[in-house]
């Protein structure tokens, strides 16, 4: 089935997921996806969304590590245990 | 009051391929539901073949004849990725827009207050060159038509409470004034029409629901919007296209209703039905393909009709 990729969303890196989360929307608001697997296509889309808000966070936290590392000079990038 | 249900068996014989959503199951699933003694007083109504001349209304002949030269001799015929024919399909097609003309007479004419269409194939998402979404004839639009040309009534509203847009419905009434398309439905989702900003002659009410909108949420809206609307309108004749996919435990919808709400939405309208036109409504079947959730919701939509 083109319609439903089979790469499970946890392991797509944020550019690949954001890629294809901008296809379906571009489908669904397009009406090219058949009704039958609209819900499907869309639930994947939400699970894209959350996917590429989680890295964000992830992302987000740490500049933060770096910002709050640079009090003299930047140290790099921590690792994040939390 | 009398409440008519219209059915056929034909019906059971439009097939879809195995595994698709909408199929025999959903009417049987609602047979069985209604054959409770609480619904003994429904006045049954086999459902004719319809005239032509009503689908002529909607549908262009070329149109109608694509349809019939598409059915197959065995098997299936494809009429896009949603959308089959079976050899008996254009007869069942046939048969759903008779159910519906046939509750039109049978209310205007009085001899039943409102009426159910237990039909298939659905109709909402076929426009009137386009047949997609499981829909080859929009019955609901035919229904609106027939009431205006046969009966000579001014004014009709159609509710659309299905979870997909009644995309098709919109087309036919897109800049006619006379008809009311009034809709609520899930969006994003199939078929991606619904916005609030398709208005048509003033004549188009959008009413789009977030994924997971609850039977809250959609009283909310009902109330706040669609009541509204087609109080102002006032119209001599209430179409509901009854889908049912709403429900919480439906597969291809996204939305949180119960049986409940769907009794609820009924006994709104019949109050404005009693307002304006003289209690008639005449409701067609469109989605629902959660059996247990169809048949309960069905059932709870057609005891409102009773009910009064």
């Amino acid at each position: 089935m083109p319609d439903t990729p089979a790469t499970p969303v946890e392991s797509l890196p944020f550019e690949a997921a954001l890629k294809e989360l901008e296809k379906i929307v571009d489908r669904l608001e397009k009406g090219e996806v058949p009704l039958a697997k609209s819900i499907a296509i869309y639930e994947r889309g939400e699970a894209l969304k959350k996917h590429c808000e989680n890295l964000l966070k992830e992302a987000e936290a740490r500049v933060q590590k770096i910002r709050l590392g640079a009090d003299g000079k930047p140290k790099g990038v921590e690792p994040l245990d939390d | 009051m009398t409440t008519c249900l219209l059915h056929h068996p034909v019906f059971l014989d439009h097939l879809t391929p195995p595994g698709h959503p909408e199929r025999p199951d959903r009417l049987r699933a609602i047979a069985d539901a209604l054959d409770r003694p609480q619904f003994a007083a429904l006045l049954r109504i086999a459902a004719p073949h319809s005239d032509m001349e009503d689908i002529l209304a909607v549908h262009p002949a070329s149109y109608i004849e694509r349809i019939r030269t598409a059915v197959p001799q065995e098997g299936f015929a494809a009429i896009d990725a949603d959308t089959f024919m079976s050899p008996a399909s254009f007869t069942a097609a046939m048969h759903a827009v008779g159910a519906a003309c046939t509750a039109v007479d049978e209310v205007i004419a009085g001899r039943a207050t409102n009426a159910f269409c237990a039909v298939r194939p659905p109709g909402h998402h076929a426009e009137p060159e386009v047949a997609m979404g499981f829909c080859l004839f929009n019955n609901a639009a035919i229904a609106a038509r027939h009431a205006q040309r046969r009966h000579g009534l001014g004014r009709v509203a159609i509710v659309d409470w299905d979870v997909h847009h009644g995309n098709g419905t919109q087309a036919v009434f897109w800049s006619d004034p006379s008809v009311l398309f009034a809709s609520t439905h899930q969006m994003p989702l199939y078929p991606g029409t619904g916005a609030p900003s398709e208005r048509g002659a003033g004549n188009i009410l959008n009413v789009p629901l977030a994924p997971g909108t609850d039977g809250a949420g959609f009283r909310e809206a009902f109330t706040t919007h669609i009541l509204p609307a087609v109080d102002a309108f006032a119209p001599e004749l209430i179409v509901i296209s009854a889908g049912f996919d709403a429900h919480r435990d439906d597969p291809l919808g996204g939305l949180l209703l119960d049986a409940a709400d769907f009794a609820w939405a009924t006994g709104e309208l019949m109050r404005l039905a009693d307002r304006h036109a003289k209690g008639g409504i005449v409701s067609l079947l469109e989605g629902g393909y959660d059996l247990a959730g169809l048949a309960e919701s069905a059932a709870a939509h057609v005891a409102a009709l009773m009910e009064g």
